[in-house]
């Protein structure tokens, strides 16, 4: 399906018979979730130093250990897990397969095993560089395991429905098009009311009212396409 | 079909698929993948039928979430990784046996190479090794010195696990990743690792220490330096997929490397925890050096077996 939309999406088949669509996720979200899971394993390996100090020379090995496990295991752990480690988890996002499936346990472990290819040679700059290159923003490592990072909640709209009678509009409108109406009146929720008026003084010539008797109206014939409740 | 009736005949049914993603417990009913087919069904439906995008992307949102229940991965288990290492790392030591054998020997040719030149000229050991290391390298081995006595302490041994483990696995799996860089960060540790123990090693026998030396590194000797090459080999093998993906556009070519050494990266975690241990524990202790020897040569035979059958037939 050629989708050419302002968002992400990428559409693919499953074995189902349908294909799904996906939003992968840019490098600004990724970076924010990256951060947060640093602050979290950089907190867990400070407190580990100061308790395990007590112990003296054998405390300093055993947090040597614990940075080891934190430093390398931490995503692993969390991703293997369901997809997602805390940082993740705040931004809703979540590692899957290239065909929307889970990721498995091997394809996690390989790609944050690569995770110092893509640091190289500072701050991450080689992967951002790759993320940058594709549609899906997928790091080396996500190449080599075959996975993609995709935003996990997309927006969910409102849906219209309304025991009111509305009455047919009059006006002929393409498919596409209903479409849109439709789509104005579930997004409405998301808008500020002068934003929503805004919008709608767009049609005010085509729909011969403006202002808030114009928004009222696109949200009746929105009702009516996705038909009335009897 | 107008869109509400639609949504009206079937929202009981998207409600109790839901649930059933949600419930924690393990076992599904029976006619579970039926129920998501039909969710599939459904969302070919709304699409073909033109309905509303938040109802498409409802309907999107309860396939992707049948998909990761029916289709959920196994979560972390370290005997996952026991069981993956046992299933297929002598497989996938004959699939790269020929970046095996590569790294293995330019490994150890390059190893004989400094060996040989700091052994013909001592000196020459200057040249790669500044004076403070040498001091120390040689403090550590001195027979008079405290490192293989009764005189280093349990806490000692604790200290040195936590380093050999963070040091040695990272440098490893930091191999392995640079590999991926068109082979170059894996090489560059893997030969600069080489040249730098034979020199050393050929230091200690100049100043007479090879007894305390030799007997300290050969059992986790064989583990470590066996471990290392694989790595290398693993990171090697996915630089030269992208160098040269054969019939493959890259993308694949190193998808199906990856896929391929990781075995090869978990078998080698394994051999240096091992290392690990033995280099913190064993390796100190202050036995006659005898017992070291053998326990070594068990070590290194039985690694050498293995590493030639898996190459040469992909079983043991």
């Amino acid at each position: 399906m050629n989708y050419q939309g302002l968002d992400n999406q990428s559409f693919y088949k499953l074995p189902e018979g349908v294909s799904i669509s996906l939003i992968s996720a840019g490098i600004t979200v990724r970076s924010c979730a990256y951060l947060y899971d640093f602050i979290i394993r950089s907190v867990i390996v400070v407190l580990f130093a100061f308790a395990l100090k007590i112990f003296g020379e054998s405390g300093t090995g055993m947090s040597l250990i614990v940075y080891f496990c934190v430093s390398w295991g931490y995503y692993i752990f969390f991703e293997a897990k369901d997809g997602r480690t805390p940082g993740k988890k705040k931004y809703n996002l979540r590692v899957v397969q290239d065909n929307g499936l889970p990721a498995n346990l091997q394809s996690i472990i390989i790609r944050n095993l690569l995770r110092p290819a893509d640091s190289f040679p500072f701050a991450y700059a080689l992967g951002i560089v790759t993320m940058a290159c594709g549609k899906e923003f997928k790091r080396i490592g996500d190449w080599c395991a075959g996975t993609m990072v995709i935003h996990e909640n997309n927006i969910a709209y409102e849906e219209v429905s309304s025991e009111n009678h509305v009455s047919n509009p009059n006006i002929i409108l393409s498919t596409e098009e209903q479409k849109v109406v439709i789509a104005f009146a579930e997004r409405s929720s998301k808008l500020s009311p002068a934003r929503q008026v805004e919008l709608a003084n767009i049609l005010s010539d085509k729909l011969q009212v403006a202002d808030d008797a114009a928004n009222e109206k696109l949200k009746q014939m929105a009702q009516f396409y996705v038909g009335q409740e009897i | 079909m107008k869109q509400n009736l639609f949504v009206r005949r079937n929202n009981e049914r998207w409600g109790i698929f839901v649930s059933h993603c949600a419930s924690k417990k393990m076992d599904l009913p029976a006619d579970f993948a039926k129920q998501y087919r039909q969710i599939c069904n459904d969302l070919a439906i709304a699409r073909t039928r033109q309905y509303s995008p938040s109802l498409v992307e409802k309907l999107n949102r309860l396939v992707r979430l049948g998909q990761s229940r029916l289709y959920q991965g196994e979560g972390i288990k370290f005997r996952t990784l026991i069981s993956l290492f046992q299933q297929t790392f002598m497989t996938s030591l004959h699939e790269n046996r020929f970046f095996l054998w590569a790294a293995f020997a330019s490994f150890w040719g390059l190893a004989v190479i400094s060996y040989t030149w700091v052994v013909v000229d001592p000196t020459s050991v200057h040249y790669f090794l500044d004076l403070g290391s040498i001091k120390s390298i040689e403090a550590m081995y001195d027979p008079a010195g405290s490192v293989q006595s009764d005189s280093r302490a349990v806490s000692s041994d604790v200290l040195m696990f936590g380093v050999y483990i963070y040091n040695n696995i990272g440098i490893a799996f930091q191999m392995f990743a640079g590999g991926a860089l068109l082979c170059i960060g894996a090489l560059l540790p893997l030969l600069f690792n080489s040249f730098y123990f034979g020199a050393v090693s050929a230091h200690i026998v100049n100043s007479g220490y090879q007894d305390p030396f030799f007997s300290f590194v050969i059992t986790h000797g064989s583990f470590e330096l066996t471990a290392i090459i694989i790595a290398g080999a693993a990171g090697g093998k996915i630089g030269y997929s992208l160098l040269n993906p054969g019939k493959f556009a890259r993308s694949q070519a190193i998808r199906l490397a990856g896929k391929s050494v990781l075995p090869l990266i978990v078998g080698a975690f394994l051999m240096l925890i091992l290392a690990a241990i033995i280099e913190a524990f064993w390796s100190p202790l202050a036995i006659p050096s005898f017992f070291k020897y053998i326990t070594g040569v068990i070590c290194w035979g039985y690694l050498l077996t293995h590493l030639y059958k898996g190459t040469r037939y992909g079983h043991y």
